[in-house]
């Protein structure tokens, strides 16, 4: 039996609204969508990968994820495609040091 | 596990893979979520994930048993054993050291020398927060607003569900129950949710993070230190980053629930535009907010009982809306506060009006209760109340000393995170309805520059989301 809201029950306002859902996708082109923008990352930011897999442990699988993991960052490098990603961080900190006055530095 | 994190991302590739394969099979989809979620729980600690099933086990047999009775003594009994257990396991977990604590504090004074050993219990994460779930239900099944769920799966779902297990937002049984009763005929609304997935990615990851390393933690850890100019600015970029912080975690928690499928309530609303205390908490943490006024002041009469009950019961509500966020009296003080300020004004309602109506007196009104909000969160943030009484003194001293912690970036961030409650009612729904029109592969596309992006940008290292403790 379907259960339903009661009169009583209070109403809520659903967080995204109605004319927004009316367009949408389905779940297999939800998990495209994902794939592709888990690996945007992995093309542009490949950097911080290598650090992720500190945490993995140390098996001999993890040594050879990380392997591959270094070597794909270094042909990330080679290609220029991480250099965006470090000109975006770079930029970053050279807003986060800025002072209101040359006394503080 | 946190959202803003590669682990996470790579959790949801999982449950959106599993989601695709079993989109015409409700029942394992639901079986799958729940799955996911223990194994999302079970990060942080796999040992709460036997607490969080034995709460859900005093949920659903409760529910079916209050369902079973006819009895109105029978079914207030079994109202009451329900409520009394929930309590009992947030009160052993969440405040029995506290309140051993308080206890060894008072027979101090009182000259007594011995003094009561701590239990030492690790806090489960989310907590405060599934405990709620299961109160709500409860209370909604014996008050007939929602209808006896009988399957412990869709029981296991509500209470578990990954989004909003560990910091919300507070999600209604007779809300979310009714959509596990038949699978969403509605497509996946994914430029909504791509939205406030990247809005919560950069309040969370850039916005809140940087003003806690760079500006809140140094000052309020040692607020003697700073002058009047640094200790003001980092009450604004306290306020500005608990706002990114939990509303961040809350925009994200219901984007990926819509991506399941699912619909969750909205939890926040510019608060900080608000021109009186009510309207704050009418937008402020909404689903917490609500809880609190429909489970325990109305039942204490609310406004019905004349001018003294209403003041005394918003003082209570407030005061265990204060507890609940933390073991610990600054919360108290948090709550009196708000309890306060919301009691005073309805006092004074007849001399200020409901709102206020010409310019002047909304920039007024806007400023008092901004101040007031903000004087309550030095509270909430200080270490005890000996920082906060430090802080509040400071404000008024060492104005021509230079700034130390609050430099342009900062003071940008804070800006940045003001201005972003007067954007227009309706800017959200705008941007998704033109994201609408792009292909969901150039949505993967836009959603991996903007996360690659704001990996950039953020600091390295995510700190956990502050309700997390909650």
């Amino acid at each position: 039996m379907a259960l339903t809201r009661s009169e009583r029950a209070p109403l809520v306002t659903d967080a995204i609204p109605p004319h927004l859902r009316r367009r949408g996708i389905t779940q297999r082109q939800l998990f495209m969508a994902c794939a592709i923008a888990a690996a945007m990352p992995a093309l542009l930011a490949s950097h911080d990968t290598p650090a992720w897999t500190e945490h993995l442990g140390d098996s001999r699988f993890v040594h050879r994820l990380r392997d591959t993991i270094a070597a794909w960052d270094e042909e990330m490098e080679r290609s220029g495609l991480s250099r965006p990603h470090e000109m975006l961080r770079e930029a970053m900190a050279r807003l986060l040091n800025l002072q209101w006055s040359d006394e503080n530095r | 596990m946190l959202f803003p994190t590669l682990d996470f991302l790579l959790f949801f590739l999982v449950v959106a893979g599993a989601l695709a394969l079993l989109d015409r099979n409700f029942a394992a989809k639901k079986a799958m979520l729940v799955a996911a979620s223990y194994f999302f729980y079970a990060q942080w600690d796999w040992r709460f994930c036997f607490l969080l099933a034995a709460s859900t086990a005093i949920s659903f047999t409760a529910g079916v048993l209050i369902g079973g009775n006819r009895d109105p003594r029978v079914r207030r009994l079994i109202l009451t054993i329900g409520v009394t257990l929930h309590l009992l396991i947030l009160g052993i977990f969440k405040y029995l050291d506290f309140l051993i604590l308080s206890a060894n504090q008072l027979a101090h004074l009182l000259g007594l020398q011995h003094e009561l050993p701590f239990i030492e219990i690790l806090l489960p994460v989310g907590i405060s927060f599934f405990t709620f779930h299961g109160i709500s239900y409860i209370t909604d099944v014996y008050r007939g607003d929602v209808a006896v769920c009988r399957a412990p799966l869709d029981m296991a779902l509500y209470m578990s569900f990954f989004p909003q297990l560990v910091a919300g937002p507070i999600v209604r049984a007779a809300y979310f129950l009714p959509q596990l009763a038949r699978p969403s005929s509605e497509p996946i609304p994914v430029a909504a949710a791509l939205l406030l997935i990247l809005g919560g990615m950069v309040k969370k990851v850039i916005i809140a993070n940087y003003l806690a390393t760079g500006l809140v933690d140094p000052v309020f850890a040692a607020p003697e230190t700073y002058g009047g100019p640094d200790l003001l600015l980092a009450t604004y970029g306290y306020a500005v980053q608990i706002y990114c912080d939990f509303s961040a975690y809350t925009d994200i928690a219901i984007a990926l629930a819509a991506l399941c499928g699912f619909r969750f309530p909205r939890n926040f609303n510019q608060p900080y535009r608000a021109q009186r205390l009510r309207e704050f908490w009418q937008r402020w943490h909404i689903s917490l907010s609500t809880w609190l006024r429909d489970y325990l002041y109305k039942p204490l009469g609310g406004n019905r009982n004349g001018r003294f009950n209403t003041y005394r019961n918003l003082m209570i509500t407030m005061l265990l809306g204060g507890i609940w966020h933390g073991a610990a009296w600054k919360f108290v003080m948090w709550g009196a506060l708000h309890g306060g300020g919301l009691a005073f004004e309805r006092m004074a309602e007849p001399v200020i009006g409901r709102r206020p109506t010409s310019l002047q007196g909304k920039v007024v009104s806007w400023l008092i209760v901004f101040h007031f909000v903000c004087l309550a969160w030095i509270f909430f943030r200080a270490e005890d109340f000996t920082v906060a009484g430090v802080f509040i003194a400071g404000l008024g001293s060492g104005w021509s000393e230079p700034i130390q912690q609050a430099q342009p970036a900062m003071v940008a961030l804070i800006v940045i995170g003001i201005a972003g409650q007067f954007l227009p009612p309706g800017s959200y729904e705008r941007a998704g309805l033109l994201l609408q029109r792009v292909p969901y592969w150039g949505l993967g596309v836009a959603a991996g520059l903007a996360l690659a992006a704001i990996n950039a940008l953020g600091p390295e290292g995510i700190a956990p989301f502050i309700y997390f403790r909650f």
